[in-house]
């Protein structure tokens, strides 16, 4: 097999249980995002994107769906002879079946996968967020730091940095520490829980991992502050640009809705780095005599005969005469019902909501409401 | 699965009425309905009818139609065994008239030779209609026919059923029989096979002018003609793109109109068909138009009726308008406007 420079592997077995009964059956990875896409479109497409070829996408939590999904990868160009995309589930050995039972635990299981290939490093990476990033750039600084390990950091608001992974700095960006989530952070720079490893070191610190009975066995937590306190060269690469953690339905909205701005740094219509995503091949949208569209993005599909503004609109959506739909989010194949009243909302997959259904923020203005096939049972029995 | 039925798409045709539309493409590449080609609807019936094996046979101007097509990835008709066929016309000075050119064929007849399917579905490359061919199938078998011609309300629709052994002998013996096409073959009145026709119900266009295509497009945006068109169970399959969904913005109004993906509305639309990547600027109007893939209208222009195609850049302030019965047709990749000569 050809020896590979640089093999991703892309973590995408988690569960994203603040997104409630979005997750409930299906991946974080797999939940809708931007009218046509899905979280993982975003790290595959800059794998592509930054000509990184070999993908191991690390699945373990309701994978069905993102197998599906991911199918053998055409639709990154990742349908390779050698290499391109392979899901890799925890498996059984003749011992024992082992679930990953955390990041560092998920790759050290697949080292096999690794060992194939052979590369000189190996890309980590989440399929939690959503950012467009050449992956290349960050490689070269790696290469010319002559960094064992090097993290993407971003810049995060000062009063928000107990939420994050802290990497503390030299002038340099040679990280120094790291603290998970401090109360008072010495510095803004952010983990975006992206790592390029040299593949021998990342190797010898995984088998070693593997034998700590005490460690919880993630990067974040046990590899990376043993690889500082081990003085080895771990380097910061500062990332500039769009990136968001959708991981609860507020930040989920909240991105959907950064969309909407024109002159969000997150362009979608960029040739040059598109996003490339399971393109569902129906007509285009239609937009009724009596539809009304301002603001908003709307997927092929839609049959829109409502109002509509500030909202995102996945494709096969139908929203019915005197609907009012307001800074919204609507998934796949939902449907609103006549004279139905949205705002502030993200609309399940497939969810119909039964017409006349009044949905508005409560008491503070920020709640945004998910709407489910329970939400609507409820309201129907209040 | 229809293991039975080879289809053939005759894509030779050329319809002087449709020149400005097919000077850069054949006739079954000409956009259609914001994001297909007249072709898409021929062969998602095919598939959708479970023909595995597709053979197309061009003559002009196939350059886009095989970009189109490419692998038959999208009809997912890159298979193995059977799949897409692409046999262009060996020399461009032998005409060709009708549907299903006898002497065309001739010079593919090897391949009629190795299809191990039973039937032949004969078909012209431009009819808009969503049919299912097993009943066809069925029924043609039922009856005992020789040659079946679909029709829609007694008028041709350029289809044929046949069983391919006599599709072969009536290539093999053209020059005695003096059948150039199947269409000859369907309407000699002395015929010695035995003739059938088959109705077809739903709806049924054959684009074959620039009138006919601007009537066509607009029959899309009927609530009945759409539903027709693109059932769920049988999808129109096309080239996908990785187009981001269409933006519309705070400016925007747009109504009783389709728009396919990529595109930026900042201005009005009213009854109008717009195809994938399409800009419309702010302070325009379009009214009654078909506007093809990644072309550019400027702020404050005013165009109705207007067929504007592929890549076409029309300038802030362009006012374009023709009667609904005869709309203007602005081409591919030109420049309209303040300072162009047109």
């Amino acid at each position: 097999m050809q020896k590979k420079k640089c093999v991703a592997m892309l973590l995408a077995g988690g569960k994203g249980s603040r997104l409630h009964s979005l997750t409930k059956n299906l991946a974080k990875p797999a939940v809708p995002f931007g009218g046509k896409y899905r979280i993982i479109d975003f790290p595959l497409s800059n794998c592509t994107n930054s000509g990184i070829h070999t993908v191991g996408v690390l699945t373990q939590y309701q994978p069905l769906l993102l197998n599906s999904y991911i199918g053998i990868g055409s639709a990154w160009d990742l349908d390779r002879k050698d290499g391109g995309v392979t899901v890799l589930p925890p498996y059984a050995e003749s011992s024992e079946v082992k679930w990953y039972s955390g990041t560092a635990s998920a790759i050290f299981q697949n080292l096999n996968y690794l060992d194939q290939y052979n590369p000189e490093y190996v890309l980590i990476l989440s399929g939690d967020h959503i950012y467009k990033m050449n992956y290349e750039l960050m490689l070269n600084y790696h290469i010319e730091k002559r960094a064992d390990v090097t993290i993407s950091v971003i810049e995060v608001p000062w009063e928000e940095t107990n939420r994050f992974g802290i990497m503390n700095t030299d002038a340099d960006l040679r990280i120094t520490e790291f603290e998970e989530k401090p109360d008072v952070a010495k510095n803004n720079l952010a983990s975006m829980g992206i790592y390029i490893f040299k593949w021998s070191v990342l190797r010898e610190y995984l088998i070693r991992d593997d034998q700590n009975s005490d460690s919880s066995h993630d990067f974040g937590k046990d590899i990376i502050p043993l690889l500082i306190q081990e003085n080895m060269n771990l380097f910061a690469y500062p990332f500039k640009g769009y990136w968001k953690d959708v991981g609860t339905v507020q930040s989920l909205w909240e991105a959907n809705m950064d969309l909407l701005d024109k002159d969000c740094e997150l362009n979608l219509f960029d040739h040059s780095w598109r996003i490339y995503s399971v393109n569902p091949n129906q007509p285009p949208q239609y937009i009724c005599p009596e539809g009304e569209v301002s603001e908003s993005l709307v997927n092929e599909g839609c049959k829109i005969e409502g109002e509509v503004s500030r909202t995102v609109v996945f494709q096969g959506v139908t929203v019915k005469k005197g609907a009012v739909v307001k800074e919204t989010v609507i998934m796949p194949d939902a449907v609103i019902g006549h004279n139905c009243v949205i705002e502030k909302a993200i609309v399940s997959p497939g969810v119909y909501v039964p017409d006349g259904t009044i949905i508005k923020p409560g008491e503070s203005a920020n709640d945004i409401t998910l709407v489910s096939e329970e939400t609507i049972g409820e309201l129907q029995s209040n | 699965m229809n293991k039975q039925l080879l289809g053939v798409i005759d894509a030779t045709t050329v319809h002087d009425d449709l020149h400005e539309l097919s000077i850069h493409r054949s006739v079954a590449a000409i956009p259609f309905g914001g994001r297909y080609r007249l072709i898409d609807f021929i062969l998602s019936n095919m598939v959708n009818s479970g023909i595995q094996s597709v053979a197309i046979f061009p003559k002009f101007q196939y350059r886009s139609l095989m970009d189109h097509l490419g692998s038959g990835r999208n009809w997912d008709l890159n298979r193995k065994r059977d799949g897409l066929f692409f046999f262009p016309a060996p020399n461009l000075d032998k005409h060709y008239t009708g549907i299903g050119t006898l002497d065309h064929f001739a010079d593919n007849i090897d391949f009629f030779e190795r299809s191990t399917q039973e039937y032949a579905l004969i078909a012209n490359s431009y009819t808009v209609f969503n049919m299912d061919f097993q009943p066809l199938l069925d029924w043609h078998i039922k009856s005992g026919c020789d040659i079946t011609e679909v029709q829609k309300e007694g008028k041709s629709l350029g289809i044929y059923l046949v069983k391919k052994t006599l599709l072969m002998d009536l290539i093999t013996t053209r020059s005695e029989t003096g059948y150039s096409n199947m269409r000859d073959v369907a309407t000699d009145l002395d015929s010695q096979f035995h003739l059938c026709y088959y109705n077809f119900e739903g709806y049924a266009s054959m684009v074959d002018t620039i009138g006919n295509y601007f009537r066509t497009s607009m029959d899309l945006m009927k609530p009945e003609v759409w539903k027709e068109l693109f059932p769920k169970d049988r999808p129109i399959l096309t080239k996908v793109k990785d187009e981001p969904p269409t933006r519309y913005d705070v400016d925007a109004s747009v109504r009783n109109s389709m728009v396919a993906n990529g595109g930026m509305i900042e201005g009005t639309v009213e009854n109008s068909i717009i195809a994938r990547g399409v800009k419309i600027g702010k302070g325009t109007v379009i009214r009654n138009c078909i506007i093809m893939q990644k072309t550019q209208i400027k702020e404050n222009c005013l165009l109705d009726s207007v067929i504007v195609d592929k890549d076409a850049r029309i300038e802030a302030g362009t006012v374009i308008t023709a009667p609904a019965d005869s709309p203007t047709v602005i081409r591919k990749g030109s420049v309209q406007g303040v300072g162009s000569s047109s």
